[in-house]
C-alpha cells in the first residue's frame, strides 16, 4: 500500500472516488454498479432507505468488505483494501452507528490505542497535548481524562470522530451520525462537522431518514434505491419532498391528517399502576389512565422513564407491582400473556429482533407466532400450516413485507421489513387494544409513513391504541391524548390537538404545568 | 484461494437441503475412515481389510449384527432423548441418570410381583412388561422432570442439573443391587436379581421388541415437530425464549415437559438395556459402561442437528462401529481402543463438515485474458 496519496491535496479535489462498485449477497445485488466520488472540504451525504445498500457501499469503502466488481482510487491512485488497516494507513476514517470503546478506559487510552506511533511505553503527555488542539480547533467539548463510561452518547461519538482524525483521516465516513443524540448535542455535532470540511476534510455522512439534517449541512446528495443510485446533486438543488421522493421511489406524505374517530366506551382503564425496572426500582411510579375506543394515546418521553415499563405491563411480560388493569371492565392486571393476545390485546414490541420474532423461523412460522392458539387454524393439536401458509401470503402482500418467498427466514429481512411483519401479525388479529411501542424507529421515510398509515387505520376501525414514541412530532400528529412521562410518572395528560410542542417538550424535562391531571 | 485457470471460492449457504446435508455427511464419513486408516497403517495392518473386518462383524455377521442392532436401539432412544429439550434449546446431559431410573423402575415392577424371590415364577407377561415399559418411562421422566422444573422456575442451568442426577442416580442403582440392597442378586456378585424367563422381552428374529418403541418414538417426534401446536411451542422456545414468551408461550411449562418426555424416552433405552437385550437380563455390574455410552446420544443428536429421522442412521452407524470396533481389536490384536479412538475421530470430522452446512465451495474458470483488461469478457 502506498501512503501519503493524500498529502497536500487542494479543496475540490476528488479524494475518493468508487467506479462501478458491485457486490452481491446470496439472493440480493446489495450494490449494482455505484459511481461515488467525494472530493476534500465537501460534505457528501448518502442518502437512502433501510436496505438500499448504504451499509454495504460504506464497508467496502472502509475494507471490511472486498467488492465482486469495480474499483476504488484515492487520489486519484487505483487502491485495493484488504481489510480496514489499509483504509485506514489510507487516510480513511469510520464512526460507526455502534460505538467501539473501551468504556472502562480514559478518552485518550481510547484514542490513541492502535495508533501505529504508540510504543511500549505511552507518552500520554504529547498524546494530550495534541488532542486538546484538535478539540479545541473543532469545538469538541471533552475532559480527555475521563472514563468512557461517563460520557453521553454525543460525547463518546466525538471521541470516535476524534479517533479518526488523530490517525490522519482525511475523509470521514460517519454512519448515522445524529440517530443516537439530543437536539443540543445534533447542533454541536453539525458545527464540527463544518469546522472540518473548512480544514480540506472530506466528510460522508450516511443517513437513512433524517432528511432535515441533510439539507442542513451537506454540499451534495447521493441517493441510493435497490442497491443504485438514484440521483446525485447539490444539495442547493433538493428539498426534503425530492430527497424523499428520490429515496422512496414515490411522492410522500410527511404529515398524516389525525382522523376523527366517534369515541366508543372506554377499552383500557389504568389505575396506579406501579412496576419496577430490570434492575429492581421503581420505573412506574402511580399512574391512571383511560383509552376509549378509536382513541390513540400518546406517551411522549425520552427512552427510560418508564414507558418500556408500562408497555410490557399492559402486555403482561412484566409483573405489576401495584394498581390495577381493566380492559372491557374486567381486571386483567394478573392474566397470562397468551390470555391476553386472546382477549384482543396486541403487543407491537420496540425490540423487533430479540423479542418481536425469530430469526431462525419462516415468515410463515414466524405469523404462527400469534395465530397457533386460535382454534381457527389449529385443530386437535396440530397446527395447521398450510392455512397459516395462505394468511401469510395475503397479509404480506397487503403490508408490503418484501421476501422472496414465506419460507424465507426472518433473519433475512431488512430492519423495515421485519416491523411490517410484526405489524402485519398483530394488526390482523384486529386487537381491541393495541400497544404500540417505539412502531417507527429507526424505519426509513416510506416505512415509517406506512406504519403510521395502518395506525390511524385501526383506530378507525375502533382500537384504543397505546402509542409510545421518542418522537415529539409522531406524537403529538397522531394522538387524541398526549402524556409526557418523566421519571415514571405523567407529567399531565393533554389533548393532542392544540398541543404546542414546546410546553410538551418542557413536561417530557419534567416540569408539571398547570391545570394537568386529566 | 487460485488453483491453475480456477478461482476457489467459498460461498454463504442461504439454504440446506435434507439431499445435501446427507451428501455432505457421507463425504465426513469417508473422510474419516480415510484419516484413521493411518492408525492401522502404523499398527502395520491393511486398513481395507481391517475396515471390511469391522463393517461384515458389524453389520453382516450372525453374532455381531444382533449386538450391532442392540446398540443402534439404546442409542437411539437416548439420542431421541437428548434431541426433545435440544429443539426447546436446552440440553439434557442426563440420560444416563434417567436410564438408571427407568431400570430401576422397571425392576421394581418385577420387584413388587416377587420376581425377586422365584426366578422360575410364571409371570403374567402380558400386564408386567407393559408394567415394566410405564415403570421405566416414569422412573427416567421422574429425574429429567427435576431439571426441567428447576429451570423453567428458577432458571437453574439444566446442563448442571443434569449432570448432579447423573451421580446421584448411579449411587442409587448401587444402593439398590449391591449387597444388602433390595434388588441384590440372591448370589451376591454386585449386580441386580435376574428377570424371571417368564417375562423376558419378545423377541422378533432374535431382535428385541424395543425396536418398535425406539423407531416410533422417532417418527412420533418428527411428526411432533413438523406439524403439531406443541411441537411448534417447543421450537420457538428452543430458537428465541424471549420471543416465545412474547406469544404466549409459557417459559416454565416448556422446560418442564421437554425434560419429562426426554427423561421418560431415557427412561426406556434403560428398560432396553437390563430387561430386553438377550443374554443381560439384569442391571449388570458393569452398569456403569452402559450409562457411559448414553452419552453418545449427545453426539448423535448433535449430528443429525436434532432432526430425529436423521438421527436414525446415524446411531446405527456409531452402534455398528463401536460393536465392529471391538472386534477387530481383539482379533488383530491391536492394543488400543479401536471402537473409542474410531468413534473419536468420527465424531470429530461430521462435526467439523458441519462448516459445509453453512459454506459452500465454488470455483469459476478465471482465463488469463481478464487481466488484459478488455471490458469484453465481463459476461
Amino acid at each position: 500500500m502506498q501512503k501519503g496519496l493524500l498529502e497536500g491535496i487542494k479543496r475540490g479535489e476528488t479524494v475518493l472516488e468508487a467506479r462501478g462498485i458491485t457486490k452481491r449477497f446470496p439472493g440480493v445485488v446489495a450494490n449494482d454498479h455505484i459511481d461515488f466520488e467525494i472530493r476534500a472540504g465537501e460534505i457528501h451525504a448518502v442518502l437512502g432507505e433501510n436496505g438500499a445498500g448504504k451499509t454495504t457501499l460504506m464497508n467496502i469503502l472502509f475494507g471490511l468488505l472486498q467488492p465482486d466488481e469495480g474499483e476504488i482510487y484515492i487520489g486519484g491512485k487505483r487502491v485495493r483494501f484488504r481489510s480496514p488497516l489499509d483504509a485506514i494507513a489510507l487516510g480513511i476514517g469510520m464512526v460507526h452507528q455502534h460505538r467501539k470503546l473501551v468504556s472502562a478506559h480514559t478518552v485518550i487510552e481510547n484514542i490513541i490505542l492502535g495508533h501505529p506511533r504508540v510504543g511500549r511505553i505511552l507518552n500520554l503527555k504529547r498524546a494530550e497535548e495534541e488532542l486538546k488542539e484538535l478539540c479545541e480547533r473543532y469545538g469538541f467539548k471533552i475532559d480527555l481524562r475521563a472514563k468512557v463510561w461517563q460520557l453521553s452518547e454525543g460525547e463518546k461519538q466525538a471521541v470516535e470522530i476524534l479517533k479518526a482524525l488523530y490517525r490522519g483521516a482525511k475523509v470521514l465516513i460517519l454512519d448515522e451520525p445524529t440517530s443516537a443524540l439530543t437536539p443540543p448535542e445534533t447542533k454541536k455535532l453539525l458545527a464540527s462537522i463544518e469546522a472540518m470540511a473548512r480544514d480540506e476534510l472530506a466528510i460522508v455522512p450516511f443517513i437513512t431518514h433524517k432528511l432535515p439534517i441533510v439539507l442542513a449541512i451537506s454540499d451534495r446528495v447521493t441517493v441510493l434505491r435497490r442497491g443504485k443510485v438514484v440521483a446525485c446533486l447539490e444539495t442547493r438543488q433538493a428539498t426534503e419532498k425530492s430527497l424523499a421522493k428520490e429515496m422512496v421511489g414515490r411522492e410522500v406524505i410527511f404529515r398524516i391528517e389525525r382522523t376523527r374517530v366517534e369515541k366508543g366506551k372506554p377499552v383500557l382503564q389504568v389505575e396506579n399502576l406501579s412496576a419496577l425496572s430490570d434492575k429492581g426500582f421503581l420505573a412506574l411510579n402511580r399512574v391512571s389512565f383511560s383509552i376509549r375506543e378509536g382513541e390513540i394515546f400518546g406517551i411522549a418521553g425520552i427512552s427510560g422513564n418508564g414507558q418500556h415499563e408500562l408497555a410490557e405491563v399492559l402486555a403482561g411480560l412484566r409483573k405489576a407491582e401495584g394498581g390495577r388493569v381493566l380492559f372491557d371492565g374486567k381486571d386483567i392486571t394478573h392474566s397470562s400473556i397468551l390470555e391476553r393476545w386472546q382477549m384482543g390485546i396486541g403487543y407491537i414490541p420496540s425490540e423487533r429482533i430479540e423479542v418481536g420474532t425469530i430469526g431462525d423461523f419462516s415468515l410463515v412460522e414466524n405469523i404462527a407466532m400469534n395465530f397457533y392458539f386460535d382454534a381457527k387454524f389449529s385443530r386437535r393439536g396440530l397446527l395447521d400450516y398450510g392455512k397459516i401458509r395462505k394468511l401469510t401470503k395475503e397479509i404480506a402482500s397487503e403490508y408490503g413485507v418484501v421476501a422472496p418467498s414465506p419460507d424465507t427466514k426472518a433473519k433475512n429481512l431488512s430492519g423495515g421489513n421485519l416491523q411490517r411483519l410484526i405489524l402485519a401479525r398483530v394488526l390482523s388479529r384486529k386487537p381491541r387494544f393495541l400497544i404500540a411501542n417505539l412502531p417507527t424507529r429507526g424505519l426509513d421515510v416510506g416505512a415509517t409513513e406506512f406504519v403510521r398509515n395502518k395506525l390511524m387505520e385501526a383506530k378507525k376501525e375502533k382500537a384504543a391504541i397505546l402509542l409510545i414514541s421518542e418522537d415529539l412530532d409522531e406524537v403529538l400528529s397522531l394522538s387524541d391524548w398526549v402524556a409526557p412521562i418523566y421519571e415514571g410518572r405523567f407529567m399531565g395528560i393533554i389533548p393532542g390537538e392544540g398541543a404546542r410542542r414546546e410546553e410538551v417538550g418542557a413536561m417530557m424535562a419534567g416540569l408539571r404545568v398547570k391545570g394537568e391531571e386529566a | 484461494m487460485r488453483i491453475g485457470s480456477y478461482q476457489l471460492k467459498l460461498e454463504k449457504r442461504v439454504t440446506l437441503s435434507g439431499g445435501e446435508a446427507a451428501i455432505i455427511s457421507v463425504l465426513a464419513i469417508i473422510f474419516a475412515l480415510a484419516l484413521f486408516s493411518s492408525i492401522f497403517i502404523l499398527a502395520e495392518i491393511n486398513p481395507l481389510f481391517a475396515y471390511r473386518e469391522i463393517f461384515s462383524y458389524a453389520f453382516a455377521n450372525p453374532y455381531g449384527l444382533p449386538l450391532t442392532i442392540n446398540r443402534f436401539i439404546f442409542l437411539l432412544l437416548c439420542t431421541s432423548a437428548f434431541i426433545i429439550p435440544f429443539r426447546a434449546g436446552l440440553w439434557n446431559i442426563g440420560m444416563t441418570g434417567q436410564l438408571y431410573m427407568g431400570a430401576l423402575g422397571a425392576f421394581a415392577v418385577l420387584f413388587a410381583f416377587g420376581g425377586k424371590e422365584f426366578r422360575a415364577l410364571d409371570l403374567p407377561h402380558g400386564i408386567v412388561i407393559p408394567l415394566m415399559l410405564i415403570a421405566a418411562a416414569l422412573g427416567g421422566a421422574v429425574l429429567g422432570a427435576i431439571a426441567g422444573f428447576l429451570k423453567g422456575k428458577l432458571d437453574v442451568n439444566e446442563i448442571v442439573v443434569t449432570m448432579m442426577l447423573n451421580f446421584i442416580a448411579f449411587w442409587l442403582v448401587a444402593h439398590m443391587i449391591k449387597e444388602g440392597g433390595p434388588f441384590m442378586n440372591p448370589g451376591g456378585r454386585g449386580e441386580s436379581f435376574e428377570l424371571p424367563p417368564s417375562v423376558y422381552a419378545p423377541l422378533i428374529r432374535g431382535i428385541p421388541f424395543t425396536i418398535f418403541i425406539a423407531l416410533g418414538v422417532t417418527v412420533l417426534l418428527y411428526f411432533l415437530f413438523a406439524k403439531t401446536r406443541i411441537g411448534y411451542q417447543i421450537k420457538a422456545h428452543g430458537h428465541n425464549p424471549a420471543a416465545a414468551r412474547y406469544a404466549g408461550i409459557s417459559t416454565f411449562k416448556i422446560p418442564l415437559l421437554v425434560f419429562t418426555l426426554g427423561g421418560a424416552v431415557a427412561g426406556l433405552a434403560g428398560y432396553h438395556y437390563f430387561a430386553a437385550v438377550p443374554g443381560v437380563y439384569k442391571i449388570a455390574r458393569n452398569y456403569g459402561y452402559f450409562g457411559d455410552l448414553a452419552f453418545y446420544g449427545i453426539i448423535c443428536g448433535l449430528i443429525s442437528l436434532g432432526n430425529p429421522l436423521a438421527a436414525i442412521p446415524v446411531a446405527l452407524l456409531f452402534g455398528g462401529l463401536s460393536i465392529g470396533g471391538r472386534f477387530v481389536q481383539g482379533k488383530l490384536h491391536v492394543g488400543f481402543g479401536v471402537d473409542y479412538a474410531l468413534l473419536g475421530v468420527l465424531m470429530i470430522t461430521l462435526v467439523a463438515f458441519q462448516f459445509f452446512y453453512r459454506y459452500k465451495i465454488t470455483w469459476a474458470k478465471t482465463g488469463g485474458k481478464v487481466r488484459c483488461g478488455s471490458s469484453s469478457l465481463e459476461v
